[in-house]
């Protein structure tokens, strides 16, 4: 599934990055690769962004971000 | 030993690079932008045991990537200016990601210290690191610091003396074999074609394809790439992925090697303060009622807090330094109008300046308390839903808010967007946020023309403020800011309590620069004003300059509702020095009265009485601002002072028809924003961006009052 589909308070693991270039890179440098363990902590009041916490940070990134992101649920 | 040393501050955001050097160089901290760009430039220079220090802080960063401006200023300091050494400050409770512009560091072969800072944190998380361990992996010293504490300073300043002198440079990140195969490949190619830059570093871009490194390289060495193109082919037939990606893999698989050897925290996970705040700040029902009160206490303190004391600032820099160098170049027999330029050009453009100081201390104060605790992230959180949908970035909000009271430090909020196109975008648009010195002329033609609906004009008017802005966003992400957005995508940091040295600090640092650099400007552009309305000296209005100009360009607003009276167009231009003084210049021009720089004898009185007026008003301009900001939950910024006019309202009621005067209140609303905002623009942007603001600024308000004016004459008003 897409981070973006993850449900508040839900842990899912990094299986796949899409998208290209700079948002793929700056996806990677936030900590979001292949194999790491995340969390959907919060989201903001009107649906989008959403806040991850992932090694032990805390990211904020807007669904449509998210979509690039492929995850499977724990 | 050399006689000069530069370190360079290498780091990702918010992990305190600022309060390191703060605390090294004892707050010697000099504020600039790097050329050419709006990105911030904080350089420190400062001397220990006998040598000299230059300290330069680069701009945050997450990689040595080329993707944005803060990655691109970063590489090319490193790689043009070779600092002498680098001091790779990491945020120690989050040493994984922080490790990962390390590994990068390292390819550069710069002596290097690094700095686990906010150790006291570190600590008091109960983590624990093999610190002897760390630094034989890494291959250079690594000092623990609380620098906000001034806590590991010295230290530092040893470490960086000892590996500059030992020229002991990291140890670089080994990659799986198949990469390091090709790696030395490409390495060997770079030796022989007498690369510049450093030959594993080098290597490494290239095959990450890093298109601002190669351009560099190619423009000074000569290599046929092909035999790089087939290496990146290998790879990713290999791994299955981009070269890039296989790469930061490994590298952060290098990391968790690393952190699975030195690195320990304990298993009892405590909930955290910052878990704790954001269950509130950021909750579903309470986050935006809390961030509105929040910004509307912003808002209250800014302006009502610093109203008293520019009413200060201007009663003693007109009323009393004004009135006795007045009285001394009369004395001295200056004539007139060397007199008058004196004291209504240079001196008002420099009292000006000078006005603004509470207001910008005040503000920046906010900002930097709203930056360094962790908050401003958290208001883009929150607001982000609404600013994207018109194409601005959530951070956009609290500059755009802070333009309703005055667009010149509004200017100044857009430097917490960290995203040069963002920036500009929103600066472009702040003019059009009615700043409180719109009010008086809402208020004089409001009292004249629309007396049973006040308040639904003035209200009016701020809506369609905001609704311009909305469409000259629109337009302009279509046309000079096309191409991708930038993402959103970025850390909120934990919450963290602001030293009051650190405030201080940012909000002088900030302030000195403006009047340093808006200040010349502001203060020149007053004097040319002045010329306008001035020359030739002592001639009625309708003969200077101003007069002239007036009449002759008046034809172009006929269409707009008020070409048909030159005095009209004449108020305006005063009103480039603050918008309000058209209130008082359509005073002059229709009720005829005229003050001037005549050779009338001066009386100042008394000296020492007027001095003595100057500290007491000093003082109550204190209690004011207390009386302000508490005794009233409206902000004073929207209540605008009530002008005697008397005659002069009969004569504007005759010159105009209700929907000429609507049309002039919307021209005075979207026009050229006033000399002061345009200093700020040229501080921040440069001249191109003050171009950009006067075109869309003239244009804009023309093509609104047109088409109001025309639809409102066929809709028979």
């Amino acid at each position: 599934m897409r981070l973006s589909e993850l449900e508040l308070g839900k842990e899912a693991v990094v299986v796949h990055i899409g998208g290209n270039g700079f948002l793929k890179r700056r996806l990677r440098e936030m900590g979001l690769v292949k194999g790491e363990k995340l969390k959907v902590e919060h989201i903001a009041p009107l649906g989008d962004p959403i806040e991850v916490v992932i090694k032990g940070t805390r990211i904020s990134l807007r669904k449509s971000e998210a979509d690039l992101v492929e995850v499977e649920q724990l | 030993m050399k006689e000069r040393i530069v370190i360079a501050f290498v780091g990702n955001p918010n992990v305190g690079k600022t309060a390191l050097i703060n605390a090294i160089s004892g707050a010697q901290l000099k504020v600039g932008n790097w050329p050419g760009v709006t990105v911030e430039k904080k350089e420190a220079f400062f001397t220990h045991r006998g040598v000299e220090f230059r300290l330069v802080d680069l701009p945050g960063i997450y990689s040595l990537s080329p993707y944005t401006l803060e990655e691109r200023i970063s590489q090319e300091f490193l790689l043009e200016e070779r600092p002498d050494a680098v001091v790779n400050v990491l945020d120690s409770t989050n040493l994984e990601r922080n490790l990962y512009l390390t590994t990068q560091l390292a390819d550069l072969e710069i002596p290097t210290v690094v700095v686990l800072n906010m150790w006291d944190e570190f600590q008091s998380k109960g983590y624990q690191l093999d610190l002897k361990m760390l630094e034989r992996v890494l291959g250079v010293p690594c000092v623990p610091t609380a620098a906000t504490k001034g806590k590991g300073v010295d230290e530092v300043l040893d470490a960086v003396l000892e590996v500059v002198e030992k020229s002991r440079v990291p140890r670089k990140v080994r990659f799986k074999r198949i990469i390091e195969e090709e790696l030395s490949k490409i390495e060997k190619r770079l030796k022989e074609a007498g690369c510049p830059y450093p030959i594993r570093w080098s290597a490494v871009k290239l095959l990450e394809g890093d298109g601002f490194f190669s351009e560099k390289l190619f423009s000074k060495i000569k290599l046929d790439v092909s035999f790089v193109e087939e290496a990146v082919e290998r790879i990713e037939a290999h791994y299955g992925d981009d070269v890039e990606t296989v790469l930061a893999e490994q590298r952060y698989g290098y990391i968790n090697g690393l952190l699975k050897e030195v690195f320990k925290r304990p298993i009892q996970h405590k909930m955290e303060l910052t878990d704790i705040i954001d269950k509130v700040l950021l909750n579903r029902v309470l986050g935006l009622p809390v961030f509105f009160v929040m910004v509307y206490l912003m808002f209250k303190v800014t302006f009502d807090g610093s109203a008293p004391f520019i009413d200060w600032m201007d009663g003693f820099i007109n009323g009393f330094l004004g009135k006795w160098i007045s009285y001394l170049l009369y004395q001295a027999h200056l004539p007139g109008w060397l007199r008058s330029l004196v004291v209504g050009g240079i001196f008002q453009g420099v009292g000006l300046v000078l006005s603004f100081i509470p207001l910008m201390l005040i503000l920046y104060i906010f900002m930097a308390l709203l930056e360094e605790s962790g908050y401003m992230a958290r208001a883009a959180f929150l607001m982000d839903r609404v600013m994207h949908a018109v194409g601005l970035h959530g951070k956009s909000f609290i500059p755009l808010v802070i333009g309703f009271g005055c667009n010149v430090p509004a200017i100044l909020a857009t430097r917490t967007l960290e995203n040069e196109r963002d920036r500009k975008l929103t600066a472009l648009l702040v003019p059009f946020m009615s700043c409180g010195a719109r009010l008086p002329i809402y208020a004089l033609f409001t009292g004249i023309f629309f007396v049973r609906h006040r308040a639904e004009v003035v209200f009016l008017m701020y809506l369609l403020g905001m609704l311009v802005s909305l469409i000259v966003g629109l337009v302009l992400r279509r046309t000079v800011f096309s191409g991708e957005a930038p993402p959103f995508i970025m850390e909120l940091p934990p919450y963290r309590l602001p030293t009051l040295k650190m405030i201080w600090n940012s909000a002088w640092f900030r302030t000195k620069a403006f009047i340093r650099k808006a200040g010349t400007i502001i203060t020149l552009a007053m004097v040319i004003l002045w010329l306008f309305l001035n020359i030739p000296f002592g001639a009625p209005v309708e003969k200077s300059l101003l007069g002239r100009f007036s009449r002759g360009i008046s034809f172009v607003f006929v269409p707009a509702g008020f070409g048909h009276d030159w005095r009209t167009v004449a108020a305006l231009i005063p009103g480039t020095a603050a918008k309000e003084i058209v209130v008082g210049a359509l005073g002059q021009l229709y009720g005829g009265a005229s003050s001037s720089y005549s050779s009338e004898e001066i009386n100042p009185g008394s000296f020492r009485e007027d001095l003595k007026e100057q500290v007491v008003s000093f003082f109550g301009a204190f209690k004011e601002a207390f009386r302000n900001i508490f005794m009233s939950w409206k902000s004073s910024v929207f209540s605008g002072e009530e002008e005697e006019l008397g005659e002069v309202a009969k004569s504007i009621a005759h010159s105009f028809t209700p929907l000429q005067a609507f049309c002039y209140m919307v021209f005075c609303l979207l026009w050229m924003p006033c000399i002061s905002t345009l200093g700020i623009i040229y501080q921040e942007f440069g001249w191109s961006m003050v171009g950009m603001s006067l075109a869309i600024t003239t244009i804009v308000p023309w093509v609104v009052s047109s088409l109001i004016y025309n639809v409102g004459r066929l809709l028979g008003y």
